[in-house]
């Protein structure tokens, strides 16, 4: 379920809906194509089949009336054939002149097959012929009452071959002779006629017998040639109807009277697969540009979605990244994108307004804190202050006294500074002055001290109590443990538009940790107000790249810099 | 952002290549749309349009241009020498907007012109049963007829006689396939010990002139038992011949199955035909024509089938369908 998760969240939305649209139209339209091209198909296999079953019955049709007028002509022939003789000459002649079907009619003698009479009409018969075809299938002609041979060329004319089959039957004449009676009928025409059906663009008909014998092919002589041939074997095996076989339509059926089956062929190839190739062809251009369309559509939908999104996405993680002056420009888009927007904008302001109360606050708290630190007086330093300012006074030391007894005065009044929390730096100077002229006393000038200061820089401000605990700090940690005496260097001046305060001594120096503790603990017992709360005010009233840094050597001294801005007035 | 700048651009420029494969897709399947099954007009010019061979290469065509749905026009000149007239026959075929021309040239080499012209035009031609010297055509369809004349020889040399004096009756010297039947013959029949001596003469190729001179010739020339031919109309002029002088006795072999030449197979002037398939040179330069303009493939060239038709085989039912046409 996670890993399905996380594999959604690497596709973004665009992706999804693309991907969905374009997958989906895809399959609908491979189906759709799949599926014309099979009904297609199977419609245009079933016309194709109509047409050729159509054919083959009108070719069928043709035969029957042909085998119908046969049949008529050789009844009217027997009816004929009891007339006198020379009358029956008259119309027998006459028949065969006026029916153009009817070519010849020849009789001839039962036992001997000597021929006795032959009428031809208006054609000449040969004086001698060198084999009469009419009579080649003479042993099938007395098996039923009529029969009727195949196709063969007329041989007893002159100069003439027309194609006949022949038509047989045994006939009585006016002297009940029994003779055998043999009418040649013209082929030709109906050979015509098959010749002139063409099913679709490629097809034809031809007819065959019951045995696979071809009897009349539009093709013929080039099927005799070798260059065109019949699946004979398979289609004198199969019964009527119509079937496929190998890309070809077949069409069987069978004329039971003359026994000739009548074949439709056409071909599935020339008529179908080609169409069906060129459509399904050109549906697939047109889906393949319905596809592409599809998915520009899409993707350009999915953008108007998805881009709104991505957008509100990238502003928030540069929210995320830098919350306090992060700007935030409205994303346009759908309703609900900005809507999503509004909603989005207006957290973002109510956080950044939090934000900004939570860090006012935290400085006004901050700022608190350390004035009540200010305020308080160390008791320690004020015991000893007072202590030495006693003995003093029991030593006689009257002017010391008043000097110490103002120095302290003056101490505390600047370190009130009537609650002001920023001080003219000449303030400050004469606060740390008066300290060491308190300590002085009190160490019995085990140090001494040097003030160099810009007397430009005078006039501009500092935090209350700045210099002092550092020198503090100096004298506790760098100077008391001396054997020689101390030197205390105070040096404030200005860098560009800031201001440097260095308090310097030749102390024993600090290891790094103390370095590090130094800004890092709070205030001590001995002092009110500690150097990490310097520092921190610096940080808090002027920002990070103000502040306190210590340099320091063993047994070499101690560097202190403080720098802050040049301030103009008491106001920030 | 950069980055998304580029993915942008990227977006955009596969739309418009999307659009665009759309637009190409449509096109072309418009151009598949547009392109229904045409009707082709084929041209069939023959060397004459009364002869039984022509006709049967015109209805060789007709089937051809049934099957194929085909629309076929069929035209020749009066004579077999009439080259004018077929080169002026091929011009308006062009004309006329034939696709395909299937040609049965008169002369191989007064006929190159108009063919090479009708090529120029874009119009295909095939040549059927006479050969033209131009190399545009597309497919030659015809018999073979050095192969016919060396069959021609066969026939000829079938005869029980000791000493064979041989007369050759042939027509126009500048038509192909009459020059190359004689070649044949002359080939073959120079590998037999009976021939004693051959001998040509050339006749118009009417059955006229063909008759008169071969009359000529034969009184001529006594000793001559053997005559052969090699076109439907010096094979008549042989056959009438052969009948005035009535000189049944002379071996005859002539060409291609005229009704009278049949009658005269059948009554004895002439003692063998070469038969050729006009029918399946008609429907095959029909049909390789149809598929040359389908597919635009060049077709190969064929041969057709030659038969050997004698007294003895005329009516078995194989040689009555080659022999006899169905019109």
């Amino acid at each position: 379920m996670k890993e399905k998760k996380n594999r959604m969240s690497k596709w973004s939305v665009s992706g999804i809906i693309v991907f969905v649209v374009t997958s989906l139209t895809m399959t609908v339209m491979v189906i759709g194509v799949i599926v014309f091209a099979v009904v297609y198909q199977k419609s245009v296999t079933q016309n194709a089949m109509i047409a050729s079953e159509q054919a083959a019955v009108q070719v069928s049709n043709i035969v029957e009336n042909y085998l119908m007028d046969m049949r008529k002509n050789m009844e009217q022939l027997r009816e004929y054939y009891k007339l006198e003789k020379k009358e029956r000459n008259e119309v027998i002649n006459t028949l065969v002149a006026i029916q153009n079907e009817v070519v010849s009619v020849t009789a001839y003698n039962l036992e001997s097959r000597e021929m006795l009479f032959g009428w031809t009409g208006e054609q000449k018969m040969k004086k001698k012929t060198l084999k009469n075809l009419s009579v080649e299938e003479w042993e099938e002609c007395g098996k039923n009452e009529i029969y009727i041979s195949s196709p063969h060329v007329e041989s007893i004319l002159k100069n003439d071959y027309p194609w006949v089959v022949s038509v047989c039957s045994v006939m009585t004449d006016s002297q009940g002779q029994k003779e055998m009676v043999v009418m040649d009928m013209s082929f030709s025409q109906i050979a015509g006629y098959v010749d002139d059906v063409g099913i679709g663009a490629h097809g034809y008909c031809f007819i065959m017998d019951r045995e696979g014998n071809i009897v009349y092919h539009p093709q013929q002589q080039l099927i005799f040639a070798g260059l065109k041939s019949e699946y004979v074997e398979m289609l004198s095996q199969s019964s009527d109807g119509t079937f496929q076989w190998k890309g070809g339509i077949y069409t069987l059926q069978t004329k039971e009277s003359s026994g000739w089956r009548i074949v439709a062929v056409s071909f599935i190839n020339e008529m179908i697969t080609e169409r069906v190739k060129s459509v399904v062809l050109i549906i697939c251009f047109l889906l393949l540009a319905l596809q592409t369309i599809t998915m520009a559509v899409s993707i350009i939908c999915s953008r108007m979605i998805g881009r709104p999104v991505e957008k509100l996405e990238k502003a928030m993680k540069e929210f995320e990244k830098r919350a306090e002056d992060f700007v935030y420009h409205p994303v346009h888009g759908s309703r609900e994108i900005e809507a999503l927007s509004v909603s989005l904008g207006h957290m973002i302001q109510r956080i950044q307004e939090l934000m900004e109360q939570v860090r006012r606050e935290e400085v006004t708290l901050r700022k608190t804190e350390l004035r009540a630190l200010q305020a308080q007086i160390n008791p320690h330093f004020l015991y000893n202050t007072l202590d030495s300012i006693g003995w003093m006074c029991e030593e006689g030391r009257n002017q010391d006294a008043v000097e110490m007894v103002n120095a302290l005065a003056r101490l505390f009044r600047i370190s009130i500074s009537k609650g002001h929390e920023l001080i003219p730096i000449e303030k400050e100077v004469e606060h740390a002055k008066s300290y060491l002229q308190i300590q002085k006393f009190r160490y019995k000038d085990q140090f001494t001290y040097d003030f160099q200061v810009d007397e430009e820089c005078l006039k501009y401000y500092c935090n209350k109590i700045t210099i002092q605990p550092f020198i503090e700090n100096a004298i506790y940690h760098g100077l008391d443990r001396m054997v020689d005496e101390g030197h205390i260097q105070i040096c404030i001046r200005q860098e560009n538009d800031r201001i440097a305060f260095t308090v310097e001594d030749n102390g024993v120096g600090m290891t790094e940790e103390e370095q590090k503790g130094l800004l890092k603990r709070e205030s001590g017992d001995k002092t009110g107000i500690g150097i990490k709360n310097v520092n921190d005010r610096i940080k808090i009233y002027f920002g990070e790249e103000y502040g306190v840094k210590i340099e320091s050597e063993l047994d070499e001294g101690t560097k202190i810099t403080i720098t802050m801005p040049k301030l103009e007035g008491e106001n920030l | 952002m950069k980055r998304r700048r580029k993915i942008k651009r990227n977006l955009n420029s596969i739309v418009i290549f999307l659009l665009l494969t759309a637009l190409a897709a449509v096109i072309v399947a418009m151009r598949i749309n547009v392109k229904p099954e045409k009707k082709y007009t084929i041209a069939v010019i023959t060397k004459s349009t009364k002869s039984d061979f022509f006709a049967a290469i015109k209805a060789g065509a007709n089937a051809a241009a049934t099957e194929y749905n085909v629309k076929m026009t069929f035209s020749g000149p009066g004579t077999e020498e009439d080259f004018e007239t077929q080169n002026r026959l091929i011009a308006e075929a062009v004309e006329d907007g034939a696709d395909a021309i299937v040609i049965s040239a008169v002369d191989y080499n007064a006929s190159a012109k108009a063919v090479k012209r009708a090529d120029e035009a874009g119009v295909k031609v095939i040549v059927i049963d006479s050969d033209v010297n131009s190399n545009a055509v597309a497919c030659r369809i015809g018999t073979n007829d050095y192969d016919a004349g060396i069959m021609a020889g066969e026939a000829a040399l079938n005869v029980n006689e000791e000493e064979l004096y041989i007369g050759i009756v042939n027509y126009n010297v500048n038509s192909a396939n009459g020059q190359a039947r004689e070649a044949g013959f002359r080939e073959r029949v120079s590998s037999d010990s009976r021939v004693k001596s051959v001998e040509t003469i050339n006749v118009l190729s009417t059955t006229e002139d063909a008759r008169e001179k071969t009359k000529m010739f034969l009184r001529r020339d006594a000793k001559i038992n053997v005559v052969a031919t090699f076109n439907e109309w010096t094979s008549l002029g042989v056959g009438w011949a052969i009948r005035d002088l009535n000189m049944k006795e002379k071996h005859v072999v002539a060409f291609d199955n005229n009704v009278v030449s049949i009658g005269m197979l059948e009554s004895g002037e002439i003692d063998a035909l070469i038969v050729q398939n006009p029918y399946a040179m008609g429907y095959l330069g029909l049909e390789k024509a149809y598929y040359l303009l389908r597919d635009g493939k060049k077709p190969k060239d064929m041969d057709t089938e030659t038969t050997v038709i004698t007294r003895e085989n005329m009516f078995s039912p194989e040689c009555q369908k080659i022999l006899f046409s169905f019109q």
